[in-house]
């Protein structure tokens, strides 16, 4: 674990609060990056980066300010802290609603994920030799036909990082992670078929085995070329719908936890990320079926999105935001907690040293139920499987919500007939969970970035949940 | 020790030098950024960013890397460079293990750079955003605006050493009248001459006052008018889709149309390296070549994708002057100006939806261009020639290939577009493009 310079960061606390700040954070934050890029087959320039730099946030008189640099130097640091608490101080007239924080716990803690084989220690040849095992599964999958093209990125970051503030919270924390993202093409004719892929843990390397790339890999690709020649064309009505947890978890996403943002009900991020269908009197609102149950839990272990403690150094637990139908706990900071009279639930996370900690997701899912696979089938008379998806998108309330199918099944009276091309759904947030009929009793995750912010913050994040029935939906086709 | 700005760059050229690179590449970035972020009339955080990155390409015998390091001191900068050289990795195909450019090169800076961006006044002008937005008759309004003075070096193994400043100044502003009632203004400028936060503001406000009591329209295909923020979105999707890189991969929707007619015949699109007011001007590109504007697609024929010296070996094509290490990319894209009128537009238009905004492109692929998109803030129905009615609650759908051929009307007023959906600064016209899928959600 690399020594980060903490008198840096108590410096700037005290430099601020000597200009008469009410509340002062620091945050210490280190990531070590590598890239290697693999395009159909060939190595691209690997990458290597280190990004160390402290963010400086402070409160005086109402107003927030934010600051970061990576000149790590004593005064420098004393001198952009004094200024964030003057610039503070300087707009306060503009600040109409006063920003303050709630009351937490303070901690003194240091936390670590778990990681057997250090991150520390593998080189950019070891994450190419990985690309180049991906890529040859990709290779190997199908029969007489082969990919048009394959694009294979594989990123490994060991986060570090100290906060400290002036209420005598003081945490150390590292989080070292990999991610593999990759394009998937077929194409024959004019007719093509293209599939991402994203698989993301916190980890050491020993995550990679954990994962099971290649057979995943092998796997997918072989599906892209089978949907290339096999599938039918998708007919259009209403039926019922079987999401794959893939799509369970993106409904989630999308659809409960975006509009579970506080900041965002509280239109802080009106003109970027948007706004929500919720309003802040809706906690105890029903929006879904009593088979709607859906949580963000950043503890679990593993997870892309894990972490201990959130970057206003509050303890993270797991957070139910619909359970048996109803609007249970929205996503809060120190700020909007403050704002609803309730607690911080730990989600401010920021992903830079030079980027304001704001509310994000961690993991988010669809809580499991109690099918199994077959047994959901069997609930089908006329459907259509949706196991994973391609193009989604969603309105900025929420409320407009559209998955279109990658791997889709027709289904016929409980059973799987064939692949289907490009089936959409396209549904309201309060149509779609109240439709939930039948959860699966597996639930599976994968990996994302999630954007917010502005400046942009890109966060790692899991969504998943189990296969779910939705019950009567107007189905579309591409 | 800190280095200085000099002493860096010379300092990891020595170590490039004595450690025997063939090639390299050294850029020092210095981005000093402010923000001012509102909502509900109210400043929400002003943001002071002072940023510096030095980033560094090295190629040796077979074998090369790209790094990057915040930190300025002498020591870590040392350790930065050794480690580069100890990981470097064996890459390309034997035939196109690219070499960095050789000039000698001419190089034009286009000076576009305003000293006033240090002392901006950006609590002040957010509020003037603010004000004119309330004015034009918003009850809440939301935003960010700010500025970056970005000043960047670059040394290669090759000889070039240069250096430039840039200003840049954005403005992203949000009004609301009803909660289904927004509209949305942007100022875009490299000066402050050129800013204009009371317009953009207002023009936000005038558009959220316009759109109140928003009707669902049905689904249906609509000739639909892209306003320039909208335009804009779609064609850098065209620009990031001339990305060389993209091609080979997979990702482009251009691919194999080199020389083919992919867009209405009046629709021309260029990139810039420089251009006056374009926020993402530079004179150079990441490997010291001078950056240029190259003409992608010209009266709706497509003349070239954009290039690094990787991908010009590969394909066999000439520089053009956009680096991108490993990925070429667009710089500021301008869609040649129409001979229309807005107005002119929608009185041709018998059925139609006029969108004045949009976020959330996605594809079903990026080979095909299938994708869809959602407008929000104001939009109309179009009837007979007319505004009609305000809508809400729609979704774009369907190909960009396809509909960049089916263009039928381009505008004569363009707009800068640079916000948090549009990455790549974008001279934009309106655009009007008939047959255009337009769907809403069930339930």
């Amino acid at each position: 674990m690399t020594v980060l310079d903490r008198d840096l960061a108590e410096r700037a606390v005290q430099a601020a609060m000597k200009e008469e700040a009410d509340y002062v954070e620091a945050r210490l934050h280190r990531n070590v990056e590598q890239l290697a890029t693999l395009k159909n087959g060939e190595v691209e320039a690997p990458g290597y980066g280190d990004t160390l730099g402290l963010g400086i946030r402070v409160i005086c008189r109402g107003a927030l300010a934010f600051g970061s640099t990576n000149t790590l130097d004593k005064a420098v640091v004393s001198d952009l802290a004094s200024r964030l608490a003057r610039q503070a101080k300087a707009s306060a007239a503009h600040f109409k609603d006063k920003v303050k924080m709630s009351r937490e716990d303070v901690h003194l803690a240091k936390w670590r994920a778990e990681e057997k084989e250090s991150l520390d220690d593998v080189r950019l040849e070891d994450l190419i030799s990985y690309l180049k095992e991906l890529d040859a599964a990709a290779m190997g999958a199908g029969v007489g036909t082969k990919l048009a093209s394959r694009l294979f990125y594989i990123f490994s970051d060991v986060e570090e990082k100290y906060f400290t503030s002036s209420e005598g919270t003081k945490i150390e924390s590292r989080v070292p992670r990999l991610m593999v993202y990759g394009v998937l093409t077929a194409a024959e004719g004019g007719n093509v078929v293209q599939r991402t892929i994203q698989y993301g843990e916190s980890g050491g390397w020993e995550s990679l085995k954990r994962m099971d790339l290649q057979s995943k890999v092998v796997k997918e690709s072989g599906m892209v070329l089978k949907i290339l020649k096999d599938a039918a064309k998708f007919v259009p009505g209403e039926m019922d719908l079987l999401v794959g947890p893939e799509v369970a978890g993106i409904m989630a996403h999308e659809s409960v936890g975006h509009p579970g943002e506080a900041d965002r009900i509280l239109g802080r991020e009106a003109a970027q990320a948007g706004e929500s269908y919720l309003t802040a009197d809706d906690v105890g609102l029903r929006v879904g079926s009593n088979e709607a149950n859906v949580s963000d839990d950043p503890t679990i272990p593993h997870s892309y999105g894990y972490y201990i403690y959130d970057d206003e150094g509050v303890r993270a637990r797991k957070r139910r935001l619909i359970a048996g139908g109803a609007i249970t706990e929205l996503l809060q900071n120190r700020e909007t907690a403050q704002s609803y009279g309730v607690d911080s639930n730990a989600a401010a996370r920021a992903v830079r040293f030079d980027r304001e900690p704001i509310i994000r997701m961690a993991n988010t899912f669809v809580e499991p139920g109690d099918y199994t696979f077959e047994e959901l089938l069997k609930e089908i008379r006329r459907g259509v499987y949706i196991r994973n998806f391609m193009e989604w998108n969603i309105d900025d309330k929420r409320l407009n919500g559209r998955y279109v199918g990658h791997e889709s099944y027709a289904i016929e009276n409980g059973e799987l007939k064939g692949l289907v091309r490009n089936p959409v759904v396209e549904i309201s947030t309060p149509k779609l969970w109240s439709s939930v009929q039948a959860r699966g009793r597996e639930t599976e995750f994968g990996a994302a970035t999630c954007g917010k912010g502005d400046p942009m913050q890109g966060a790692p994040v899991w969504h998943g949940g189990p296969h779910m029935i939705v019950k009567d939906v107007k189905m579309g086709a591409r | 020790m800190n280095l200085s700005s000099e002493d860096i760059i010379g300092w990891v050229a020595a170590k490039c030098e004595a450690l025997g690179a063939d090639d390299y590449s050294i850029q020092l970035f210095y981005n000093d950024e402010g923000q001012a972020r509102f909502s509900n009339g109210s400043l929400t955080i002003t943001n002071r960013l002072l940023n510096k990155e030095v980033d560094v390409y090295i190629a040796k015998g077979r074998k090369r890397i790209l790094g990057s390091l915040s930190s300025m001191k002498k020591e870590s900068v040392t350790a930065f460079v050794e480690h580069l050289f100890s990981s470097l990795t064996a890459g390309g195909a034997e035939s196109d293990f690219p070499r960095l450019p050789a000039g000698p090169f001419s190089y034009s800076y286009n000076g576009d750079f305003d000293p006033q961006v240090d002392h901006f006044d950006l609590a002040g002008n957010a509020a003037i955003a603010i004000e004119a937005a309330e004015e034009a008759g918003a009850k809440r309004v939301a935003g960010s605006l700010s500025t970056n003075h970005v000043r960047l070096w670059i040394r290669t193994s090759t000889g070039v050493d240069r250096s430039e400043e840039r200003s840049r100044f954005l403005l992203n502003v949000r009004s609301f009248t009803d909660r289904d009632a927004s509209g949305h203004g942007l100022s875009v400028s490299t000066t402050v001459k050129g800013f204009d936060p009371e317009g953009a503001g207002r023009v936000s406000g005038e558009g959220s006052k316009s759109c109140r009591h928003p009707r669902e329209v049905e689904v249906g295909d609509y000739t639909v008018i892209f306003n320039p923020t909208v335009a804009a979105d779609i064609v850098q999707r065209v620009g990031q889709s001339a990305s060389a890189f993209g091609v080979d991969a997979g990702l482009s929707f251009l691919a194999n149309q080199l020389g083919k007619t992919v867009a209405a015949e009046d629709f021309t699109l260029i990139d810039h390296g420089q251009i006056v007011n374009g926020v993402g001007s530079r004179s150079f590109d990441d490997e010291g070549v001078p950056t240029r504007s190259n003409v992608l697609i010209d009266r709706g024929v497509l003349k070239t994708y954009v290039h690094n010296s990787t991908t010009a070996v590969k394909q066999k094509a000439e520089l053009t002057g956009n680096a991108g290490l490993i990925e070429p990319h667009v710089w500021n894209l301008e869609v040649a100006p129409g001979d229309y009128t807005l107005e002119e537009m929608i009185r041709e238009t018998k059925k139609g939806i006029y969108v004045t905004n949009n976020w959330y492109t996605r594809f079903q692929s990026y080979a095909t261009g299938e994708y869809s998109t959602l407008p929000r803030d104001a939009a109309w129905l179009i009837e007979g020639g007319e505004l009609k009615h305000p809508v809400a609650g729609i979704r774009i759908s369907g190909e960009i290939p396809r509909q960049l051929k089916s263009i039928d009307a381009l505008g004569k007023e363009r707009n800068w577009v640079k916000w948090w959906e549009v990455e790549v600064p974008t001279l934009a016209p309106a655009l009007r493009i008939p047959n255009v899928r337009v769907t809403k959600a069930s339930g």
